[in-house]
């Protein structure tokens, strides 16, 4: 067999390459090839990120080793330039609250949340209720977690649309949406709807600055966004813009 | 730590919180460290090998999706990569992804290694069906990012071989893992 293109087609061979690169044993530019590759095409990534994954259970051989405290001075000194002052945030890393979440837990499962919830909502919450002319809505909510699904059943067109709204034991929370740009401190982009579809009006200003590569993150902030202008609370998503 | 505090650690890393980023460095620059020095074999090498890693995990946190891959093991996985290319730098090896894959197996067909699904069974479970020497090969292969030179020559079998080895054992890892 020989690298045509039929070939590299081949959901063996790739299936392959793709262990062989995370098992390490490719030279340099084959790796280069495997990481172009990675970088467009979603399948073959997943193959990599699978292996990743299932390999990971070797990294228990690696030994754990302090490293000396002048590495980290030299990376904090690395990242210096591109990092905003620690005064933009309100660092609420060690807080009791936000530390003990299960918020990644919860949203790492929210599409099983989603199904195994709405089973659930449909049968205990929908049903029963006597349709009165207005829209069906389910909370959707998991032990522990700190973001809620809201579902809303619109019997005229039967979309049911499923929106996450934060929220805590203590108080109800928002999502705000950022721009991070390399550099700076995020920029609230606003703060997310607690209903709708999670439609954001970006500022006139700020409409400039959403390129290709700008990366947006939402956030859990208080009730009706963050206090300060900053990010305070754990982000639950992240990602590059790009076009389609 | 466990995973789900590391996650938050990386995404509010993604808003370049600094203090994050230390808390982060606390945590898991033991492992990475042990990582690169496992790999390249050297403490300077590793030191520097160690910087790199945290300038792409503070340069990359927006690209972790959580869920996707366990926190450390995405962590784990910046600091392999950049090590073994510190390493292929040091120590260049032939390409040959170009060349032949001879991975015919009568084992399994085409439409089961095809099979997406989630795991039902640990690596360690597929890892003992098989042959002793090349599950010893291909967890060799991962800690100590080692070449299939290499390879060849700790396990004193030809090249050819212990490609050979390596390429069906994924293909095998695979299968049991998704059966």
């Amino acid at each position: 067999m020989t690298a045509s293109d039929k070939d590299m087609r081949d959901p063996r061979r790739d299936e392959v390459i793709a262990g062989e690169y995370v098992l390490g044993v490719l030279s340099a530019e084959d790796r280069r090839k495997v990481e172009a590759r990675l970088a467009q095409d979603r399948q073959f990534a997943a193959m990599v990120n699978r292996w990743e994954e299932n390999l990971s259970t070797f990294n228990d051989d690696y030994e754990a080793l302090q490293p000396p405290p002048r590495t980290y001075s030299a990376i904090e000194q690395r990242i210096l330039g591109t990092a905003p002052p620690d005064a933009a945030f309100s660092g609420k890393v060690s807080g009791g609250f936000w530390n003990s979440l299960a918020l990644w837990r919860s949203l790492a499962f929210a599409s099983l949340a989603v199904a195994a919830g709405l089973a659930f909502s449909m049968s205990s919450l929908l049903a029963p209720r006597p349709v009165s002319g207005g829209r069906l809505v389910a909370d959707l909510s998991g032990e522990n977690a700190t973001i809620n699904l809201v579902a809303r059943y619109d019997e005229a067109n039967g979309a049911l649309r499923v929106t996450p709204v934060a929220a805590g034991k203590e108080k109800e929370k928002s999502l705000e949406l950022w721009l991070v740009e390399d550099g700076k401190a995020p920029v609230s982009l606003g703060v997310l709807p607690q209903t709708g579809e999670g439609e954001v009006v970006v500022p006139a200003v700020m409409r400039g600055r959403i390129v290709q590569g700008a990366v947006l993150a939402v956030s859990i902030e208080p009730f009706g966004g963050s206090p300060t202008g900053s990010a305070t609370g754990p982000v639950i998503a992240s990602g590059a813009t790009r076009f389609d | 730590m466990i995973g789900n505090d590391i996650s938050y650690l990386i995404g509010r890393v993604s808003l370049k919180d600094r203090k994050a980023f230390a808390a982060l460095y606390e945590t898991s620059a033991p492992k990475l460290f042990g990582i690169c020095l496992r790999i390249l074999r050297d403490r300077s090498e590793a030191e520097e090998a160690l910087q790199e890693v945290y300038v792409k995990i503070w340069q990359r946190a927006d690209r972790y999706v959580p869920g996707n891959v366990h926190p450390m093991a995405w962590l784990a996985a910046i600091a392999r990569n950049h090590s073994i290319d510190v390493i292929r730098a040091r120590r260049p090896v032939a390409t040959d992804i170009d060349e032949a894959y001879d991975i015919a197996d009568p084992l399994m067909s085409p439409e089961e290694a095809v099979v997406l699904r989630s795991e039902g069974r640990r690596i360690d479970i597929c890892m003992d069906e098989l042959e002793p020497d090349r599950a010893s090969a291909v967890r060799h292969a991962y800690i100590e990012g080692l070449s299939y030179e290499e390879l060849a020559e700790i396990h004193g079998v030809p090249l050819n071989t212990m490609r050979t080895w390596l390429r069906r054992s994924l293909l095998k890892l695979r299968e049991c893992m998704s059966r």
